[in-house]
């Protein structure tokens, strides 16, 4: 898989939250800058999402924790370049909220078998398509047809709004969703063959 | 809508357009099978965008200070602090094997993270060779009146707790209790076991898990089932 010239770590795929960290000066410091990367990148969506999932602020600042650390212990797995880094967190954080969802749910004996089992294994959510694989095709649209489907479904705007959010006018934010959405099926389309396994 | 104006689709399919443009299209996917084929696979990738969270769009750090990152930087110091072996220089070359996954039956142990060994998650089976979670508490004890010795430790986990002792001064058949008592004063039992000739001589070690999390785990508690006090350590 790697080779010696190759960078230990690269998290993300070309995306504007792109980490990369190389491997040739490993340090005790390397696992704290990491996280703070992490944090200050991915924090607020992160924070956000749990806290949706949980309707509980406390509760979703120890799931964003917990997220972090696992991509600290996890870090390798982001080498795989399957997804995007924040694919990837949002992922082990909803898998987190799921668990912990369980763990109330079932007999103390049986809680053993849910301790930290490695996030992103197979879930069977994960059957076509998960957010790491869409996530990750996102990145490789444009970003002018990344904006505008951020807008429109996203954000939910109609295409009034997301003509004077872009600055742009909105015949160009009409087509550009039907080019993005075209583009967006032809990365679906490329990666299929890795999606399925 | 013009014949064919296929632009208009993505807009559609997004639910973006206004009342008067989607009747339009509407009248027009009414005759042309193209176009709704066309509109079909862009509904397919508004289902794909539906796999993504909207908040995956939010940039930058949690608002209202960085407690968040210090608690959560403080938990990874002491998971390296707790590793028994010395920050390893992180190898160059990496393979899959390194993130080496055991699963046998209940036990999952997973090893070998970016700067030391870390163990993830155990079961009933205590492995004798792995770290215990970040954020453990041990504690060791001796009870003066039985001469039993106790090293405690007590691990966090999901709203619950792994307790694991290791016990010497215990006699050969008796049948030991693992009891844990809350901060609320219930007393749970964590499990229970027979001391063999094997563990009298070299100590015994069991672990058992209680529906208590860390945080409000009172004390440990050694007890024959016949009730015998044997030793108690206070975390």
């Amino acid at each position: 898989m790697a080779t010696a010239t190759e960078p230990l770590l690269v998290l993300a795929p070309a995306n504007p939250g792109i980490v990369r960290l190389v491997g040739d000066t490993p340090g005790p410091d390397d696992a704290e800058t990491l996280i703070r990367t992490l944090y200050a990148e991915h924090g607020r969506s992160l924070l956000a999402y749990a806290t949706r999932l949980t309707g509980d602020r406390a509760a979703a600042e120890d799931v964003v924790q917990e997220t972090l650390v696992r991509a600290w212990k996890h870090a390798g797995d982001l080498t795989t370049g399957r997804g995007s880094v924040r694919g990837w967190l949002l992922t082990v954080a909803r898998n987190i909220v799921t668990d912990r969802a369980r763990a109330r749910a079932v007999r103390p004996a049986e809680v053993a078998d849910v301790v930290d089992r490695p996030p992103v294994q197979s879930d069977h959510s994960e059957s076509v398509v998960n957010t790491m694989v869409v996530m990750d095709a996102l990145d490789k649209v444009s970003p002018e047809h990344r904006d505008v489907l951020v807008q429109l479904y996203y954000r939910g705007r109609s295409v009034a709004e997301a003509a004077k959010e872009l600055g742009v006018p909105p015949g160009t934010v009409k087509s550009r969703s039907y080019y993005a959405l075209r583009a967006l099926r032809a990365v679906m389309a490329g990666t299929e063959a890795e999606v399925s396994r | 809508m013009n014949e064919h104006d296929r632009t208009q689709l993505g807009a559609y399919a997004l639910g973006a357009l206004e009342p008067g443009e989607v009747a339009e299209v509407d009248e027009h996917l009414a005759t042309c099978a193209e176009c709704r084929a066309e509109l079909a696979e862009l509904e397919e990738m508004k289902d794909f965008l539906g796999e993504v969270p909207p908040e995956a769009f939010l940039e930058g750090p949690p608002e209202g200070g960085d407690l968040l990152l210090q608690r959560t930087l403080r938990e990874v110091r002491e998971v390296r602090e707790a590793s028994a072996e010395p920050p390893m220089p992180v190898p160059v070359k990496r393979s899959r094997s390194r993130w080496l996954m055991v699963a046998a039956a209940a036990l999952v142990v997973v090893g070998g993270a970016l700067g030391g060994g870390v163990a993830l998650g155990r079961s009933t089976a205590p492995p004798q060779a792995t770290e215990p979670a970040a954020g453990y508490k041990e504690v060791t004890a001796i009870d003066t009146t039985t001469g039993a010795k106790m090293a405690t430790t007590v691990e966090p986990r999901t709203g619950w707790s792994w307790v694991q002792v290791q016990v010497t001064g215990l006699k050969a058949g008796d049948q030991c209790q693992l009891l844990v008592t809350d901060s609320a004063g219930k007393t749970w039992t964590a499990g229970s076991w027979v001391v063999s000739e094997k563990a009298a001589k070299n100590g015994s070690t069991f672990g058992g898990g209680v529906l208590v999390p860390l945080d409000k785990v009172h004390s440990v508690e050694i007890r024959t089932l016949q009730g015998r006090h044997v030793v108690t350590a206070t975390i």
